[in-house]
């Protein structure tokens, strides 16, 4: 299957130039210490790495990898010709797409281990369905990489730009959905507005399944608000990765 | 003989300019054709519409005699005036990505990238990081991947820029191995000496119009002389002014003129002619693809 060798290659590459996967391991390992360290001082009745746990992860660790890895490796083929080399073979679109999206589940699945390794390590509990907290890093990782697809192939010209508007608007949207405070904290009137950020919807469904131990029916709407936001960004996503190919047709 | 590529009646305009015009030739099995012209001649248009990157305006394209449908482009090998390789990957690996994207693997695969990176000279860098490749070898490695799946056509953008003489021969040894296995090929190039050397046939493009084709000897018709005199002197002006009163064609050679002869003439005939001007050398050379290209593109200096 072709896909499956984009994925291998995409892996190779981050294996080979390993400053990503240094900065993805270390990143959300550092904000999980500090922000579980933090709030231990302040709630004695519940461990902190219980609920910052899913939100480091969906947060700090997925937007930086899963998002942003994605705009990178198309920008990148784009600057070194490599996509228009693409263009040229067999592979589809649609089978890029997959490629890049199984390459970013298996370093979603390794910031997973890394993150709750560390909570482990200071007492955290993960209490939920396996499967449950699965499906939802899926649909999280689906719909992150969906808009990189978006992102790196209808905005971004080159890799000095990913930067920019990555962290201009995707940290503001981590705060607003709860990722380093509980969203319960945020006033009503952005409480009402992170309800369309589809990060507050992960953040709140890890939460449920991870801290709380809550099954399916806790979490239904979450899942609904993001298996409907992941199929739109895929569709949308491939869609802008194709209208790139069709501005990029020539050799 | 089917052709391996047909191109029919192609035009392209982009925006104002008319990159193509009613552009045809074909490429028969185990051909290797040349196309020539200088920059923007549409020679890069030209492959692109070859491989389906862009559509022609008017104008058809065919593969092995059929449809240029996605699978018969799967059966052609491009390797783009651009280098394009993944530069953290090592030479193996992106050969192994390139061929895999063909639905070559395991041993065959490993096996076919061996050869190729064998015959563009590289099997000692199979494992070094394309970034710390030095140019040249970028671009053999560039067209070892356009070779990995034994294309029916190959298909090569001025392969040999930048490339130095060994590394130019070698690719060139690439070209006709592949032709010699049945491959028909496809480049194009700025150096008409390796047309001539590489080419079974060569086409002429300038500004769009392929304005002749055929073999060496085929285009040699289109000279009106048997031999050239490339005449170097200490008064140039001297020997371009004789030539006029010859009624002799001339042009500026590289610090010399090149007198058109009419027929083969011996070398002390020659420089009778030109008896009275202090001579440096004389040297008779048969009409070459430069003075072809001369001759149909306008870049001939007549006589006034
Ligand atoms: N995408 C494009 N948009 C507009 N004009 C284009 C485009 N591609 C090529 N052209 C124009 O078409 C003409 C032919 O260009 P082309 O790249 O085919 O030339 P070429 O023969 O390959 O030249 P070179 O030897 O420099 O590679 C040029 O005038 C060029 O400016
Ligand atoms: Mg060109």
């Amino acid at each position: 299957m072709l896909a499956l060798t984009v994925t291998q290659r995409i892996l190779k590459e981050l294996r080979h130039t390993r400053r990503s996967l240094i900065f993805w391991a270390l990143f959300p390992s550092l904000m999980l210490l500090l922000f579980g360290l933090i709030y231990s001082g302040q709630d004695t009745q519940t461990n902190a790495f219980d609920y910052m746990a899913p939100s480091i992860l969906i947060g700090a660790a997925f937007f930086f990898s899963c998002l942003g890895g994605p705009i990178a490796a198309i920008v990148a083929e784009r600057e070194r010709n490599t996509l228009k080399r693409l263009l040229l073979s067999p592979l589809s679109g649609a089978s890029y797409f997959m490629g890049v999206l199984f390459a970013f589940l298996v370093v979603a699945a390794g910031q997973t281990v890394i993150v709750y390794g560390i909570a482990y390590a200071f007492g955290g509990v993960y209490r939920g369905s396996l499967v449950l907290g699965a499906l939802v890093v899926l649909l999280s990782v689906a719909s992150y990489v969906g808009l990189g697809f978006v992102f790196g192939s209808r905005f971004t010209k080159r890799t000095e730009e990913v930067n920019g508007p990555v962290s201009a608007i995707g940290v503001p949207l981590l705060v607003l959905g709860g990722t380093f405070f509980p969203a319960s904290m945020l006033p009503d009137y952005l409480y009402r507005i992170a309800q369309v950020n589809p990060i507050f919807h992960m953040n709140e469904a890890m939460d449920a399944v991870s801290a709380q131990g809550l099954g399916v029916a806790a979490i239904v709407d979450h899942l609904v608000f993001l298996a409907l936001f992941a199929g739109v960004t895929q569709a949308l996503g491939v869609q802008s990765y194709r209208a790139m190919l069709q501005r990029e047709r020539v050799l | 003989m089917t052709a391996v590529l047909g191109v029919d009646r192609v035009s392209k305009t982009f925006g104002e300019r008319r990159a193509l015009s009613e552009l045809s030739f074909t490429i028969g099995r185990g051909e290797v054709y040349g196309l020539v012209g200088p920059n923007g001649a549409g020679k890069t248009t030209l492959i692109n519409i070859a491989c389906a990157v862009l559509a022609p305006d008017a104008g058809t394209v065919t593969l092995n005699g059929g449809a240029a449908t996605p699978d018969a482009h799967a059966r052609v090998g491009v390797a783009s005036q651009e280098v394009a390789l993944y530069r953290d990957l090592t030479s193996e690996q992106n050969l192994q990505f390139f061929a895999s994207l063909y639905g070559l693997n395991g041993e065959g695969r490993a096996r076919r990238v061996r050869t190729c990176l064998a015959e563009v000279g590289l099997e000692d860098r199979s494992d070094t990081t394309v970034s710390f490749l030095s140019g040249g070898m970028q671009r053999r490695l560039h067209i070892a991947a356009a070779m990995l799946h034994e294309p029916h056509l190959l298909i090569l953008d001025e392969p040999t820029v930048g490339l130095d003489r060994e590394s130019r021969h070698r690719i060139w040894r690439v070209v006709r191995d592949a032709a010699d296995h049945g491959a028909g090929v496809l480049v194009t190039t700025h150096q008409l000496e390796e047309a001539e050397a590489l080419c079974h046939r060569i086409g002429i493009i300038h500004e769009g119009r392929l304005v002749a084709e055929g073999s060496m000897d085929e285009l040699r018709r289109h000279v009106a002389a048997a031999e050239l005199a490339i005449i170097d002197a200490g008064d140039l002006g001297a020997v371009r002014d004789r030539a006029d009163q010859l009624g002799l064609t001339h042009r500026t050679a590289l610090a010399a003129v090149a007198v058109w002869l009419p027929e083969r003439q011996s070398l002390d005939r020659v420089a009778a002619s030109f008896s009275g001007i202090e001579l440096r050398s004389v040297t008779l050379k048969p009409v070459g693809l430069e003075e072809v290209v001369a001759e149909l593109t306008g870049g001939r200096q007549s006589e006034g």
